[in-house]
C-alpha cells in the first residue's frame, strides 16, 4: 500500500508528546513475553508485537500506543513510526470496525480488481482508500499482491481471505458485517 | 608489505586497508561527488551519485562502498561513469523543488553545485512533483523540508551512530519517504545541529541562521570554539560586523567533524548591543567617555602607576595575551592569574573545564583565581569566567572587556576587547593540543586594537625601557619557557619567531 | 507416496524430460506435492504415515553435515525464490568455525505478484517444509530457524505454528532431536506487508525489527546475516526439496529435468521438479509440479485450459511479475532457468501471469509500474524517484497526453534505473516494463493520435547490450 501524502501529516511532531499507554496490557503480557523470548534483541519483536497491539487496540496504532510499544521494546518512538509507515498492514489512523483489503496487482487487476475496489468504496461510502468511513464501519485498503492469484480476484475482510470475488459477492460480504 | 595498487583516472595509487575507492580517490585529490557518504558514518550507499566505472564490470559501482583490489582500474570521468551520475542527478532533481532562490543552502548546496557541473539541461518532462511536508520543526533549532530532502539518511545515521540518541528515523516508503523526529519534540542530544552541516541539501536548516544572509556575502575564517576547553575547530562566518554563524571544521585529533549546539550558538555574545567599540576613560564627572587610543593608553599607564597590583585574565584569552598579562603584572610588582568557569561535561566533546585556554594558563604558570580578589587590571571576554563578583571586588582600574556590561564601577580606563572570532593567537585545549584562533575581519566593530599591542603599549608607559616585541617576540619568549619545550605548535607557528599574527 | 516411488523408478532409466503421453500431454511429477491431495496432510500423524521426518532421521543418524551438503550440491538444486542460485554452494559459504550462533531464515515472504506456490506448500504440507529446514539447519550448524511468513498468509502461519508445536511434542524439534546431539528451535516470524522483505537482506532487516531496507553486500548473509551472525536464507520450495534429495540421493534429483549446458558455464541446468503456477487470463489457474522441461505453451494449454472463451493470449510473464514478458509467439520455450534467460526472460518464481487480447498493455504497464513504485523501499535514488516517474509517464500515455518522446524518455530511465541500486527491485521494475514497451510499442503509439513513430523501427530491438539479463541478479 502506498503512503498517501496526507498521511505524512500524522508523522509530524506534535505539540505535546503523547502519553504512552501502559504496554503491554495484561491480556497481551504473556504473548509479548513469548515473542520476546524468540529473538536475541528486543527490537526484533517490533513487527509481531505491533501486529498484536494493532489487533488489541481496535485496528490501529495511535501515538499513545506507539509510545507505549516503543518504551516496552526500548526503541525510539520515531523508529516505531518508521515501521508503521513502512509496512502496509499497520494503520496509524482509526481503521473502522472492519478492514477490507482489495488486491490491486496485475493478476487481480486482470480479473476485475478495479471494479471490486469501486464496489468496496461505494458500499463503505468513502471516496478513497485509506480513510475510515464516516460511520466508523469500514476502512478500505488498496493492497499490493495478496498471493491469492490462482483464485483472483481476492479480498481480505478482517484478516480473512475471500477468493474469486465478484462485486455482488463483495457487497454481500460487506453487508454481512455489523 | 604492499596491499596492491589501484588505478584511478590514470593515477596508480596504493590500496590502503579499510579504505574504499572514494577515500583513496579523495586522498589523491580526485574528487568524487557524494551525498550519502560521510567518513564518520556507516556507508549507506543509497544516493548513487558516487558511481564510477570499473574496467571489466558491467554495471557502474558506488565508489563509497567499492573495495579496491589489486589491479583494479577505475574511471571517474569516463562517459560511462558520467552518464551514470547524470542519470542519478536527473532522478534526484525530478521531485526536488526549484526553490534555490529562497533556499538557505544555496551557495553551499552539493546538489546545486553538482547540477551546475553536469549542466543538467531542460527538465525532461512536465511531470508533477511529489508534495511532501515542509517547514517541519525538528526540535527548536532545526527546520526540515521533506521536499528538498534527498533521503541520504546522514542525519538519521548521525543520531544513531554518533550520539546514539535515535531521535530521527525514516518514515513512509518509496517516494513518500521522509525523515521524522521523535514525538518528544526536542533532541535529547546537545549535538543536534551537526545534522544541518551533514545535510548535503537545504532540507535541514538552522532556525538561527535561516534567511539571515546569502553565503556569498559572508566572509569565513578558520578558528576554534572557545565555549569549553575542547576547542572544537570551527569556521566563523560573518558579514558587515555581525557574527552570523559558526560551524565545525574537521580535526580528527580534537572534534572529528562535530561540535556541540551550545558552542555553535555561543557566537551571539559577539553581537550584543552593549559591545564596546572604542576606548573609554572616566572623566571628572565620573562618567566613562570615549577617547582616542593614545589618550586611553597613557591614562591606563597613569592609573596603574597610581594603583599597581595583580592582573586577572579570562581563561579563554590566548597564550600571547596571558604571557603579556604576566609581564604587565610583573611590571607592577603583582601577579597574573586567570579565572575560568567549570560546568557540565559529557562523554563526547563537551568538557567540564570551560576556560578555552585554561591549560595554556597552567603551562604559563598562572594561578587560577578561585574567588574574588584585588586586581588592577581585568581582561574579560566571557562573564562566566570572570564573574560579576570577581570584577566588582577586584577594584580594577584598567579593564579590557568585550561587553560594556562586564565593566566594573572601579574602572578608570576601558579598552574594547575583540571577540575570539576577531583575534589571533593560540589556545591550549584540554588535551594539551595548541590551536590557533584567527580573526574574521567581517565580524565585530571596525578598527579595534589588538590587545597584544595595547598591553605592550601600557607596558611601555610603565617601563621607559620596555622593548616592544610584537606577537612574534612574545611567542618566542613563550617558546623559551621550559614548560613549552615539548609542546607542538600548529602550522604557521612551528618555527620560533614565526607567528601568523597580524 | 505413490508419486515418490514412481519418480524414483523413473530416475534410473532416463536423463531427459519425461516423455509426453500419446496425447502429447506433459505429465505431472508429484514429489513436493505428494501430500497436496491427501486429506489432513498437514497434520503430523498423516504426514508421518507418508514418510515425513524419516529423511531427517536418516540424515541425523547416518550422515554427517558435510555429507548432507554434498548430496544437495550433487542434486544441483537451484534456489526456487527467483534468483536460481545453487543451494548447496550457498550452504557451503556458511563458516563452520565460528563462535557466533548461526541462523536459518526461511524466506516465506512470497510477495512476488502472481506467486502462490509456497503458500500451497506451507498450507498443505508444513511438515515437509519444517523437515527441509531442519535438514538445512543440521547441514549448516544452525540452531535457530526463523520462518519469515508474509502477513498476508494467515493460514500458512497457523499451519506452520501447528507443525512446529506438533514436531516439538514429538521430539522432532527442540533439544536433542530424535535422541541425537542435534538441537534446533524454529519460530514463525510474521511480516507486515512489504514486497521488499522478500529480498533476502531486506528480510533480515525486517526480522531484526527494522524497516525492510536491503543491505549493501558484501558482507553476504552467510557470513554476516541476521543479528550480525552467519545466516542461511532459502526459499520454502527450495528446502522442501531437500528431504527427497536425502531420501533418493542428489544424483536422482540431478537426473531429472534439464541438464546444464557444458558449453555455457552460466547455464547451470534446471534439475529436479518445480512447482509451477498459472494465473490471470486463463480458464483454470492453479499450481502443479513438473519435472523441468514443460514449455510455457504446454503449461498454459494443457494445465491452464488455454485462453478464456473467445480470447487469445497476448503476453505471458513466466515467473512472477519481475521478468520480461513473452509474446504469444514465444511460448514454445521450456519453463527452465537457462532456457528462459536465453530468450530474454527468466524463470523467476516459476509462476506465470497470462494476459489476453483484452488487456491494454499501456494500462498493464501503469499497473506494474505502480506496484514497483509503491513497493520501492525508498532507499536508493534511482528506484525511489524512477519508479514513480515511470508510473507517471504511463499514466500520461494512458490519458492520451503522451508523445513518442515519452517512449525515448522511458528507455533512458530504464538505463538509469536498472543496475543502479542496492537490490534488484529496480531491475525487476525495468524488466517487464521495458519488454512490454518494446514488444507492444504499437499499443503505446496508438494512444498518441497525430504522432508518428520517429523511429522507423525500435532502435533497441537489435542492440544486444540493451537486452535484459535477469540471470545476473542471483549472484548479487
Amino acid at each position: 500500500m502506498s503512503v498517501p501524502p496526507e498521511s505524512t501529516a500524522s508523522v509530524l511532531p506534535q505539540a505535546a508528546p503523547p502519553e504512552a499507554v501502559a504496554f503491554p496490557p495484561k491480556e497481551l503480557k504473556k504473548e509479548c513475553e513469548d515473542i520476546l523470548s524468540r529473538y536475541p534483541t528486543r527490537m526484533a519483536a517490533c513487527l509481531p508485537v505491533l501486529l498484536l497491539a494493532q489487533q488489541h487496540y481496535g485496528g490501529w496504532i495511535s501515538p499513545e500506543v506507539e509510545a507505549g510499544v516503543a518504551s516496552y521494546l526500548e526503541v525510539s518512538d520515531s523508529h516505531i513510526r518508521g515501521l508503521l509507515t513502512f509496512y502496509a498492514m499497520y494503520n496509524t489512523k482509526p481503521a473502522g470496525r472492519h478492514e477490507v483489503w482489495v488486491c490491486r496487482t496485475l493478476t487481480c487487476w486482470l480479473r476485475g480488481a478495479e471494479k471490486l475496489r469501486q464496489t468496496a468504496l461505494d458500499t463503505a461510502g468513502v471516496a478513497t482508500c485509506g480513510t475510515e468511513s464516516d460511520d466508523g464501519k469500514f476502512l478500505i485498503k488498496n493492497m499490493e499482491c495478496l498471493g491469492l492469484c490462482e483464485v483472483a480476484p481476492a479480498v481480505f475482510i478482517d484478516g480473512q481471505p475471500h477468493v474469486n470475488v465478484t462485486p455482488e459477492k463483495l457487497t454481500e460480504l460487506m453487508e454481512a458485517c455489523d | 608489505m604492499s596491499n596492491g595498487k589501484i588505478t584511478i583516472d590514470g593515477q596508480v595509487l596504493d590500496i590502503v586497508p579499510g579504505k574504499t575507492v572514494i577515500q583513496i580517490a579523495n586522498d589523491a585529490g580526485i574528487g568524487v561527488q557524494h551525498y550519502c557518504y560521510h567518513p564518520g558514518l556507516s556507508i549507506a550507499g543509497n544516493c548513487r551519485i558516487c558511481q564510477v566505472e570499473v574496467e571489466g564490470w558491467d554495471r557502474p559501482q558506488i565508489s563509497c562502498k567499492l573495495q579496491p583490489s589489486d589491479g583494479m582500474v577505475v574511471h571517474t570521468q569516463s562517459e560511462f561513469a558520467k552518464d551514470a551520475r547524470e542519470g542519478t542527478m536527473e532522478m534526484l532533481l525530478v521531485n526536488h523543488p526549484l526553490d534555490c532562490p529562497i533556499c538557505d543552502q544555496a551557495g553551499e548546496c552539493h546538489l546545486q553545485d553538482y547540477s551546475y557541473e553536469v549542466g543538467q539541461g531542460a527538465a525532461s518532462s512536465p511531470t508533477a512533483k511529489t508534495n511532501l511536508p515542509k517547514n517541519v520543526p525538528f526540535g527548536s533549532k532545526i527546520v526540515y523540508d521533506a521536499e528538498r530532502c534527498i533521503k541520504c539518511t546522514l542525519c538519521v545515521r548521525f543520531c544513531e551512530e554518533v550520539t546514539e540518541t535515535n531521535e530521527l528515523a525514516m518514515a513512509g516508503r518509496s517516494d513518500h519517504e521522509i525523515v521524522i523526529m521523535t514525538s518528544q519534540g526536542e533532541f535529547e542530544t546537545p549535538y543536534s545541529m551537526n545534522i544541518i552541516d551533514l545535510c548535503p541539501v537545504g532540507a535541514l536548516t538552522s532556525r538561527d541562521f535561516r534567511f539571515k544572509s546569502r553565503l556569498w556575502f559572508m566572509d569565513f575564517a578558520e578558528s576554534v570554539c572557545t565555549g569549553c576547553a575542547r576547542g572544537c575547530n570551527v569556521m566563523t562566518g560573518g558579514r558587515d560586523g555581525s557574527f552570523l554563524r559558526m560551524e565545525p571544521r574537521e580535526n580528527q585529533a580534537v572534534n572529528k567533524w562535530w561540535m556541540c549546539d551550545a558552542g555553535r550558538l555561543g557566537y551571539k555574545a559577539a553581537n550584543v548591543a552593549s559591545r564596546l567599540e572604542a576606548p573609554l576613560v572616566r572623566n571628572a564627572d565620573g562618567a566613562l567617555v570615549q577617547v582616542n587610543w593614545e589618550r586611553a593608553i597613557s591614562a591606563a599607564g597613569a592609573a596603574l602607576k597610581g594603583a599597581p597590583g595583580d592582573v586577572l585574565i579570562d581563561g579563554g584569552a590566548t597564550l600571547e595575551e596571558m604571557a603579556l598579562a604576566n609581564d604587565l603584572a610583573a611590571a607592577m610588582g603583582g601577579k597574573a592569574k586567570y579565572a575560568a568557569a567549570t560546568g557540565e561535561g559529557d562523554d563526547f566533546l563537551v568538557v567540564a573545564e570551560k576556560g578555552a585556554n585554561a591549560a595554556g594558563a597552567e603551562l604559563l604558570g598562572l594561578p587560577r583565581a578561585k574567588k574574588a580578589s584585588a586586581a588592577s587590571v581585568v581582561i574579560v571576554e566571557r562573564g562566566q569566567h570572570i564573574t560579576a563578583s570577581m570584577r566588582d571586588k577586584s577594584g580594577a582600574v584598567v579593564v579590557f572587556a568585550m561587553d560594556g556590561e562586564h565593566v566594573p564601577d572601579s574602572a578608570q580606563v576601558v579598552f574594547p576587547l575583540p571577540s575570539s572570532a576577531e583575534r589571533n593567537g593560540l589556545l591550549v585545549n584540554c588535551d594539551g593540543i595548541v590551536q590557533a584562533i584567527s580573526s574574521n575581519t567581517a565580524i565585530g566593530p571596525n578598527n579595534l586594537a589588538d590587545p597584544i599591542e595595547l598591553i605592550e603599549d601600557i607596558l611601555g608607559e610603565l617601563d621607559d625601557g620596555y622593548d616592544w616585541r610584537g606577537r612574534d617576540g612574545v611567542l618566542a619568549s613563550i617558546r623559551a619557557l621550559p614548560a613549552f619545550a615539548k609542546v607542538d605548535f600548529p602550522a604557521g607557528y612551528e618555527a620560533a619567531g614565526v607567528g601568523a599574527g597580524s | 507416496m505413490a508419486a515418490k516411488k514412481s519418480a524414483s523408478k523413473k530416475s534410473a532409466s532416463k536423463k531427459s524430460s519425461p516423455k509426453r503421453g500419446d496425447d502429447g500431454r506433459y505429465p505431472e511429477t508429484k514429489i513436493l506435492s505428494a501430500l497436496f491431495d491427501v486429506k489432513d496432510g498437514w497434520k503430523l500423524a498423516v504426514a508421518k504415515k507418508h514418510g515425513a521426518y524419516k529423511n531427517l532421521e536418516k540424515a541425523l543418524k547416518s550422515m554427517s553435515p558435510a555429507e548432507v551438503i554434498d548430496e544437495v550440491k550433487t542434486s544441483r538444486v537451484r534456489g526456487r525464490g527467483g534468483a536460481g542460485f545453487p543451494t548447496g554452494v550457498k550452504w557451503s559459504f556458511v563458516p563452520t568455525e565460528t563462535d557466533k550462533p548461526k541462523y536459518l531464515v526461511l524466506n516465506a515472504d512470497e510477495s512476488e505478484p502472481g506467486t502462490f506456490k509456497d503458500r500451497w506448500l506451507m498450507e498443505l504440507d508444513p511438515h515437509l517444509v519444517l523437515e527441509g529446514c531442519l535438514l538445512c539447519a543440521y547441514a549448516t550448524g544452525v540452531s535457530t530457524i526463523y520462518i519469515y511468513v508474509r502477513g498476508e498468509y494467515p493460514l500458512s502461519q497457523e499451519r506452520l505454528w501447528g507443525a512446529i508445536h506438533e514436531a516439538r511434542k514429538a521430539g522432532l524439534l527442540g533439544d536433542k532431536i530424535m535422541g541425537t546431539d542435534f538441537s534446533c528451535e524454529a519460530y514463525v516470524h510474521t511480516g507486515a506487508g512489504a514486497y521488499i522483505c522478500g529480498e533476502e537482506t531486506g528480510m533480515l532487516e525486517s526480522l531484526e525489527g527494522k524497516r525492510g531496507h536491503p543491505r549493501i553486500k558484501p558482507p553476504f548473509p552467510a557470513v554476516e546475516g541476521a543479528f550480525g551472525c552467519p545466516t542461511v536464507i532459502n526459499n520454502v520450495e527450495t528446502l522442501a526439496h531437500v528431504p527427497s534429495i536425502i531420501e533418493h540421493g542428489g544424483q536422482w534429483f540431478a537426473d531429472m529435468g534439464i541438464a546444464p549446458d557444458p558449453d555455457n558455464p552460466r547455464a547451470l541446468g534446471s534439475s529436479g521438479t518445480k512447482l509451477m503456477g498459472l494465473s490471470g487470463d486463463i480458464k483454470t489457474p492453479g499450481c502443479w509440479e513438473f519435472e523441468f522441461g514443460i514449455t510455457v505453451r504446454e503449461l498454459i494449454e494443457q494445465y491452464g485450459g488455454g485462453a478464456l472463451e473467445g480470447r487469445t493470449i497476448k503476453a505471458v510473464i513466466p515467473g512472477g511479475l519481475s521478468m520480461p514478458v513473452l509474446t504469444a509467439d514465444e511460448l514454445d520455450v521450456p519453463m527452465g532457468f537457462d532456457a528462459l534467460v536465453k530468450v530474454g526472460s527468466g524463470l523467476g518464481t516459476g509462476t506465470a501471469i497470462v494476459m489476453d487480447d483484452a488487456c491494454d498493455m499501456v494500462e498493464a504497464c501503469e499497473n506494474i509500474a505502480h506496484f514497483f513504485a509503491d513497493e520501492s523501499c525508498g532507499q536508493c535514488t534511482p528506484c525511489r524517484e524512477g519508479c514513480h516517474w515511470m508510473e507517471k509517464i504511463f499514466t500520461r500515455i494512458k490519458a492520451g497526453d503522451g508523445t513518442p518522446a515519452d517512449l525515448d524518455l522511458l528507455e533512458r530511465l530504464f538505463i538509469n534505473i536498472e543496475g543502479r541500486t542496492i537490490c534488484a527491485l529496480a531491475d525487476a521494475a525495468v524488466w517487464p516494463l521495458r519488454s512490454i514497451l518494446r514488444k507492444f510499442r504499437h499499443e503505446f503509439l496508438a494512444k498518441m493520435p497525430g504522432h508518428t513513430d520517429p523511429h522507423e523501427k525500435d532502435p533497441h530491438a537489435e542492440d544486444p547490450k540493451a537486452s535484459s539479463e535477469p540471470a545476473a541478479v542471483g549472484a548479487n
